[in-house]
C-alpha cells in the first residue's frame, strides 16, 4: 500500500537560516531557526472564508513574529496540546515561556530563570510541555530530565525543578510528555531511552537501547506507544505499559530499490531527526538528515510514502498540523529545515490526476525549451 | 639637548613620584591615542645621549618600598609638566610589512626607543631613584562576549607598570624579563639578524622559565611600541608548511621551488623573500592539519597541485609567519606579481577547526592589534561542514570517524556563537550556522573522515575547484 502526498505550499524564505524546530497548536504553527525570531503561521482558515480572499494564495499566512526571542538562535520549541502555552530554548542556554491569549496573539510570559552557570543545573537542551501546559520538561547536557511548573511567574528567582530524573550522564537529545501528563520519555546521545513516572518520580522503564543517538521520542496520541528514532536509522515503537519494543520501522533495504537509495542511506543519511504522530495515531511522519520525509502506517509498520526534501538538505522537524481529520488543515504535515517550510497533504484521486497532468505539462514545456 | 632636560631629569629623579609618574601619565595619555600608535610609553621623551648603556641589574643602593600606582587613563592629577613632545616616528603596521625601506627606517627608530628606555633606567640608578620602572601597554584579555570586530584595535588597552626591585619577587622577575628581551631586540636590530621567539627563550631559559612567558612579553613590547613584531626582528619559529606551483626568490638570490618536495617547505619568513613567482597559481588551499596536508600531497591530486595550486598549513592554530605568507600570496602586490588567487579552507568539523579558519580569515583576538595585515577575509570555507556528515555512505569506517561532542566542545561552540551574536560579514554568518548545526547534531568529525572514502579529500577538493573553473569561464 502506498499513499500519495502533495506539497501544497512551500515557504523557502520563512526564516533566513535553518529551521531547527517546529511546534503546532490547533490553529497555529510555530517555527524557530538559527536566527533570533520565532514565527507564527496560521494553519486553519478563519470561519468566514471567502474563496476570492487573496489569502487563498497563501493558505498558511504569517500572523505574528516574536522578534529577538533568542539572540543566538533557537533550537527547540514545545507547545501544550490546547495551544495556550509554548516554550522555546535558545543556543545561549535560555528557556522562554510564551502564552497565547483568546485572540490568538502570543506574548512573552517569563523566562525559566536558571541559577546561571550553576554546575548543578546545566543548560537545558530539549523541551516538552504537558498537554495542559502546567509542566515543562527539559533535558540537560548532563543527562538529567528536569520538570518545572510553568505557573510560577516570579521570573527573577532561580527555579529549582520539582522533579529531576538522573540518567547515565549522556546528553538528553529528545524528550516528550505523555498525553495524560503522567509519563515523561527521554532519548539520549548514547542511545538510551527512558520512561519516567511523573507522579511517583521513579523510572518506569529503561527501554532497549538503540545504541546510537536518539534524536526524537514521541508518545502516540492514545498514550499506548512510544516512538523513538535517531542515528540508528530505524523508528522503534515501544509499548508504554510493558516497556517492550513492539515494532521497528525501517526503510526498505538499500538493495530492494535497485541501488537507487544506496547513495543517500547509510552513515548520516538515514539519521532520523524528528517523528510525529498524526492526530488519529494512524500515521507517523519522519524527517531525516538526508532530506527524506517518510510517512509510515503505524499498524502495518510499512512506509507508505517517501518524499525527497529540496536538495537533500536536512529536515530538522516534522509536525502534523493541528485540527481534526477531514477539515481543511487536518491531515496536513509540515516540514522544516534548510529548505524552509513545506506543507504536505494527502492527495485525493482527483489531486493525483491533476498533479500528473501538471507533471506532463511541465515535461512538455521542458521539451519545448530543449527544442528551442 | 637643552639644559631644561637636565633640570627635569634631576628634579624628577629626586622626588619619589618623579620618574614613574611621568611615564604613567604618558601612558595614560597614550591609551587614549591608540590609533596614532604613539610610542612614548616605553621610550620616554628625552633625546638620546648615548647608545648601548650597560644593563646593570644591580639593585639600587637603598631598597625602599616601591610605590606602585594604579592610574586611570586621563587622570588629571598626574598631568604634570614633565610631558615633552616626543619623537613621533609613527609607523602604521601596514607600512611595516610592506616594503623593506620602511623596515629599515622603523628599525632605527625602534633602536632609539629601546636605547631611551635603558638610558632612563641608568639615569634612575644614578640618581638613586627609589624605584626603577617601565610601563608596558598590554592588551586586556577580551571578554567572551566581545566580538572579533574587523578593523583596528579590537581589544582594550591597559597599562602595566613593572618596577625593580618591586613589591614581590615576581615583579622583579617581570622587570628582568622585559629588560632582557629589550636587550636581545636591541642586538637583533643593530646586527640586522632576525631572531625567533624560541631563540630568545634559549638565550636564558633559567630566567624566562617558559616559552609562553617569552611570547607574551615579546608581544607586549611590540604592542607598546606600536609596531608589528617583525619590526623588532623577532619571528616565530617557522611552523607552517607550503607546497605547490610557486618559486620563492630569496634575498640572497637563491630561488626555492615549492613543487619539488612532497614533504613541503617550511614557510619562509617574509623578510627573507624578495618576491614570489605565482604565474601558474590558480588557487590556494589552507588546511588545518599536517596529516591532511601530507595526505593530499601524497594523493593523485599531487599532479594538479604542483602545476596550478598552493597548499599551505599552519599545523593547527597558525603562527604569524604562516598567516603573513598566506596574506602575501593572496593579496596583490608587486612582490607576488599582483596575483589574487582564490583561497579555500579545509578544517575539522569541530569548534577548534572553525576557530582556526576564523583566525586565518579574520585574525586572532590575542593579536588583534596587528591582525589587519594578516587577515585573508576572502577565504572560502570548503569543509568540513555539517552536510559532510552524510559523506561516506555505507561505510562503517566513515561513521566511526564521527565523534560525539564533549562538554568542552559544546561550551566552546556556545562561546563562539555568542561572539557572533550579530554577524557583520557573510563569513561569520556561515560559521554561526555551522556551529548551530554542530550543536544540534551533537557530532564532530576530523578531516580524516574523508580518508575512509577512497581519495575523499582529493575528490572534495577537485569538486570545489572544478566549480571554480566553470565560474571563471562564465
Amino acid at each position: 500500500m502506498s499513499k500519495q502526498y502533495l506539497q501544497t505550499h512551500t515557504n523557502p524564505t520563512a526564516h533566513p537560516t535553518d529551521i531547527f524546530a517546529l511546534a503546532t497548536t490547533p490553529s497555529h504553527l510555530l517555527s524557530a531557526s538559527g536566527s533570533s525570531s520565532i514565527l507564527i503561521h496560521r494553519t486553519t482558515n478563519p470561519p468566514t472564508t471567502d474563496p476570492s480572499d487573496p489569502s487563498e494564495d497563501n493558505p498558511y499566512p504569517l500572523i505574528q513574529t516574536l522578534h529577538n526571542a533568542h539572540p543566538l538562535g533557537c533550537h527547540h520549541l514545545a507547545t501544550s496540546l490546547d495551544g495556550s502555552i509554548a516554550a522555546s530554548a535558545g543556543f545561549g542556554g535560555e528557556v522562554k515561556l510564551w502564552r497565547c491569549d483568546a485572540e490568538g496573539t502570543w506574548s512573552h510570559s517569563h523566562n525559566l530563570a536558571q541559577a546561571a552557570s550553576n554546575k548543578t543545573s546545566p543548560a537545558p537542551w530539549a523541551l516538552a510541555l504537558s498537554p495542559t501546559g502546567d509542566l515543562l520538561a527539559c533535558t540537560t547536557h548532563s543527562g538529567h530530565i528536569n520538570l518545572y511548573p510553568t505557573t510560577t511567574t516570579t521570573a527573577e528567582t532561580p527555579q529549582t525543578p520539582t522533579t529531576s530524573f538522573e540518567t547515565q550522564g549522556s546528553l538528553g537529545l529528545s524528550v516528550d510528555i505523555s498525553p495524560d501528563g503522567a509519563l515523561t520519555a527521554s532519548g539520549h546521545a548514547n542511545g538510551s531511552v527512558y520512561i519516567f513516572n511523573n507522579r511517583t518520580q521513579t523510572l518506569a522503564h529503561s527501554l532497549s537501547s538503540l545504541l546510537k543517538p536518539v534524536r526524537t521520542v514521541r508518545f502516540s496520541p492514545g498514550g499506548t506507544l512510544l516512538a523513538a528514532a535517531g542515528d540508528a536509522g530505524i523508528i522503534a515503537l515501544y509499548s508504554v505499559t510493558s516497556g517492550q519494543q513492539v515494532a521497528s520501522l525501517a526503510p526498505p533495504a538499500a538493495g530492494a530499490i535497485a541501488g537507487r537509495e544506496k547513495k543517500t542511506t547509510g552513515a548520516a543519511g538515514g539519521w532520523v531527526m524528528s517523528v510525529d504522530y498524526s492526530a488519529s495515531g494512524e500515521w507517523l511522519v519522519s524527517g531525516a538528515f538526508d532530506g527524506k520525509v517518510r510517512v509510515w502506517g503505524v499498524g502495518s509498520g510499512q512506509c507508505v510514502a517517501v518524499l525527497a526534501g529540496p536538495e537533500e538538505e536536512c529536515v530538522w522537524g516534522v509536525k502534523w498540523a493541528g485540527g481534526t481529520p477531514g477539515q481543511k488543515g487536518g491531515e496536513v504535515f509540515i516540514t522544516g529545515g534548510r529548505g524552509g517550510l513545506g506543507f504536505y497533504r494527502e492527495a485525493g484521486p482527483l489531486a493525483v490526476i491533476r498533479e500528473r497532468e501538471g507533471e506532463r505539462e511541465r515535461e512538455r514545456e521542458r521539451e519545448r525549451e530543449r527544442g528551442n | 639637548m637643552d639644559e631644561g632636560d637636565f633640570d627635569d631629569l634631576f628634579g624628577g629623579g629626586g622626588s619619589s613620584a618623579g620618574s614613574s609618574s611621568e611615564s604613567l601619565t604618558t601612558a595614560a595619555a597614550n591609551s587614549m591615542l591608540r590609533e596614532s600608535h604613539d610610542i612614548s610609553v616605553l621610550a620616554d621623551c628625552r633625546p638620546s645621549l648615548h647608545t648601548g648603556y650597560p644593563i646593570a641589574s644591580k639593585p639600587p643602593t637603598q631598597c625602599s618600598s616601591p610605590t606602585v600606582k594604579t592610574v586611570e587613563a586621563g587622570d588629571a592629577l598626574l598631568q604634570q609638566a614633565h610631558q615633552r613632545p616626543c619623537a613621533k616616528s609613527k609607523a602604521s603596521p601596514s607600512e611595516a610589512l610592506g616594503s623593506n625601506d620602511d623596515n629599515v627606517q622603523q628599525g632605527v627608530s625602534v633602536i632609539q626607543r629601546i636605547e631611551r628606555v635603558f638610558e632612563r633606567i641608568a639615569d634612575d640608578l644614578q640618581s638613586d631613584a627609589k624605584d626603577i620602572g617601565l610601563t608596558l601597554r598590554v592588551r586586556a584579555r577580551p571578554s567572551t562576549s566581545q566580538q572579533l570586530v574587523s578593523g583596528e584595535g579590537a581589544c582594550e588597552v591597559k597599562t602595566k607598570h613593572v618596577c625593580f626591585p618591586g613589591k614581590t619577587a615576581a615583579e622583579a622577575w617581570r622587570f628582568a624579563v622585559v629588560v632582557r628581551i629589550l636587550e636581545l631586540m636591541h642586538t637583533t636590530l643593530r646586527t640586522g639578524v632576525v631572531i625567533s621567539k624560541r631563540d630568545i627563550y634559549y638565550r636564558d631559559p633559567a630566567l624566562f622559565g617558559s616559552q609562553s612567558a617569552v611570547d607574551r612579553y615579546v608581544d607586549d613590547v611590540a604592542f607598546t611600541f606600536g609596531v608589528p613584531r617583525s619590526a623588532l626582528n623577532v619571528a616565530a619559529v617557522a611552523k607552517g608548511l607550503v607546497v605547490g606551483a610557486i618559486n620563492f626568490c630569496r634575498r640572497d638570490g637563491s630561488i626555492v621551488n615549492a613543487a619539488t618536495d612532497k614533504d613541503g617547505l617550511l614557510v619562509p619568513s617574509l623578510k627573507e623573500v624578495l618576491s614570489v613567482n605565482m604565474k601558474a597559481v590558480k588557487w590556494i588551499v589552507v588546511i588545518e592539519k599536517e596529516a591532511s596536508f601530507r595526505a593530499i600531497a601524497g594523493s593523485r591530486f599531487w599532479d594538479r597541485l604542483c602545476t596550478e595550486g598552493v597548499l599551505i598549513t599552519g599545523k593547527g592554530y597558525p603562527d604569524i609567519a604562516t598567516r603573513a605568507m598566506l596574506r602575501f600570496l593572496s593579496t596583490p602586490s608587486p612582490r607576488n606579481s599582483f596575483a589574487a588567487p582564490p583561497v579555500y579552507g579545509l578544517a575539522d568539523f569541530d569548534p577548534d577547526g572553525l576557530a582556526i579558519l576564523s583566525v586565518y580569515a579574520h585574525g586572532s583576538v590575542a593579536l588583534a592589534h596587528e591582525s589587519a595585515e594578516l587577515r585573508v577575509p576572502q577565504l572560502k570555507w570548503l569543509g568540513l561542514k555539517g552536510r559532510h556528515m552524510g559523506l561516506g555512505s555505507d561505510s562503517t569506517h566513515a561513521s566511526q570517524g564521527l565523534l560525539t561532542l564533549t562538554a568542552r566542545d559544546r561550551s566552546k561552540a556556545q562561546k563562539m556563537l555568542a561572539q557572533r551574536e550579530s554577524p557583520a560579514d557573510p563569513g561569520d554568518t556561515e560559521v554561526r550556522r555551522e556551529l548551530q548545526i554542530m550543536l544540534m547534531l551533537n557530532v564532530k568529525a576530523e578531516l580524516q573522515l574523508l580518508d575512509a572514502i577512497p581519495d575523499g579529500l582529493a575528490t572534495l577538493l577537485q569538486g570545489a575547484l572544478s566549480s571554480l573553473g566553470s565560474k571563471q569561464e562564465n
